[in-house]
């Protein structure tokens, strides 16, 4: 990992997926910021993150790095965490029903993979899976559903729709270029965690003294007490 | 690598998260006012005076379309508090009638006002020209807001007789 990744480009990766996060087009351009409910699921992503392994926050900042090795590694967990926020806040709709529920499928999700997932692969995969589901039912599924130009079977549906839900299933129609900025901000969101991986040298990791609780294994291939493993005869 | 590289990340990053912060807070609809705006933030966001003077001209002759068009070419970022004042002027004389005054116009009025009153120093905007009836924003703003009142001066046949200032 070079400090070039870890002091501007990872940064940059991921205040842009913090700024782009937010954008939303409709009559006109606002910047929405994270709700609270955002920020709780960001920290339960980065916790997800660290556990498989995609983040390894020991790398970024720890007592044998220097003060500005440690501010720069500060920058980039504070930076994830902004662009997990916005991440969550660019793929949930804004208010009423929808909000809840997605919100609470992302909690349930991200606290079974909490759970669950230990490998780095793996998470980036469920991730990509999670954020893609999420981008599809809201930028093509919902944006069709309740998009301004539909005809009258669209209008009937969307007004059956709002009648069994007593109102709560509200939505607000955005133009087309929001969704094409969200497919960008999501892309680049997984590039960032692709590139968060390796994010320091393994030299600079501090050498921590073995646990005395553990004993240290045996260098030969077996245990000791148990006998050598036969060699195999030799097929001719 | 170059010893420089972290301490410019940092600095690189600083400057890119105050962008977006700012960005957030003032809401920015158009390059224009993006760039205005950074600008007006470091003091540097100076109008267009040809096109503003061009502006006052058409005020002056009671073309307020053609005004606000020439201000809005002489202001793009909406950054200039006396700009915006003679905006919201040309909307209250335009929108200003004997028997009823156009609301829709002395809405917009209204929202440049208040967009003179906040860019001013201190909220407190006074504009030295004596073709105009009020020199203060704080006038502007109260008489645009009291032809949007509706009440029973309304009905008072005396009005006719009112001025435009």
């Amino acid at each position: 990992m070079t400090v070039a990744r870890e002091a501007v480009l990872l940064p940059a990766i991921f205040l842009t997926v913090g700024w782009l996060g937010g954008f939303r087009m409709a009559e006109s351009v606002r910047l929405v910021p994270p709700p609270l409910v955002t920020l709780a699921l960001a920290m339960l992503l980065v916790g997800c993150l660290a556990r498989a392994g995609v983040l390894q926050p020991e790398r970024l900042m720890n007592s044998r790095r220097t003060a500005l090795e440690n501010l720069s590694g500060l920058v980039v967990l504070l930076s994830l965490f902004a662009a997990c926020a916005q991440v969550f806040n660019l793929v949930t709709p804004e208010t009423g029903l929808l909000h809840v529920l997605f919100s609470l499928f992302f909690l349930v999700q991200l606290l079974t993979t909490l759970a669950a997932v230990r490998s780095r692969v793996l998470m980036l995969r469920g991730l990509a899976v999670l954020l893609g589901s999420a981008f599809l039912i809201r930028f093509v599924a919902l944006e069709a559903l309740y998009s301004t130009d539909g005809g009258t079977l669209q209008r009937v549906l969307t007004v059956l729709m709002e009648g069994f839900t007593l109102g709560a299933l509200e939505y607000a129609p955005n133009a087309p270029v929001t969704g094409y900025v969200a497919f960008l901000v999501l892309s680049l969101f997984m590039a960032g965690l692709i590139l968060l991986t390796d994010v320091a040298e393994p030299s600079d990791l501090p050498h921590l003294p073995a646990s005395p609780d553990v004993p240290e294994l045996p260098r030969s291939s077996s245990a000791p007490g148990l006998p050598e493993s036969p060699t195999l005869p030799q097929l001719r | 690598m170059h010893p420089m590289f972290r301490p410019l990340g940092l600095v690189f990053a600083c400057a890119y998260a105050a962008l977006i912060v700012w960005t957030y807070a003032a809401q920015p609809q158009t390059v224009a006012e993006m760039t205005g705006g950074l600008a007006a933030e470091v003091g540097a966001y100076r109008i267009h005076q040809q096109s503003f003077d061009d502006g006052l001209g058409f005020f002056r002759r009671d073309l307020f379309e053609e005004a606000r068009a020439a201000f809005a070419r002489a202001d793009p970022a909406q950054r200039d508090a006396r700009t915006q004042f003679y905006i919201a002027y040309s909307y209250y004389r335009q929108g200003w009638g004997r028997v009823y005054n156009d609301d829709a116009l002395f809405k917009q009025g209204l929202e440049a006002v208040d967009r003179a009153i906040a860019l001013a120093p201190g909220g407190r905007l006074v504009v030295e020209d004596e073709t105009l009836g009020m020199s203060t924003a704080d006038e502007l703003r109260g008489e645009l807001q009291r032809g949007l009142t509706r009440d029973a001066s309304d009905l008072n046949p005396l009005r006719v007789f009112g001025t435009r200032k």
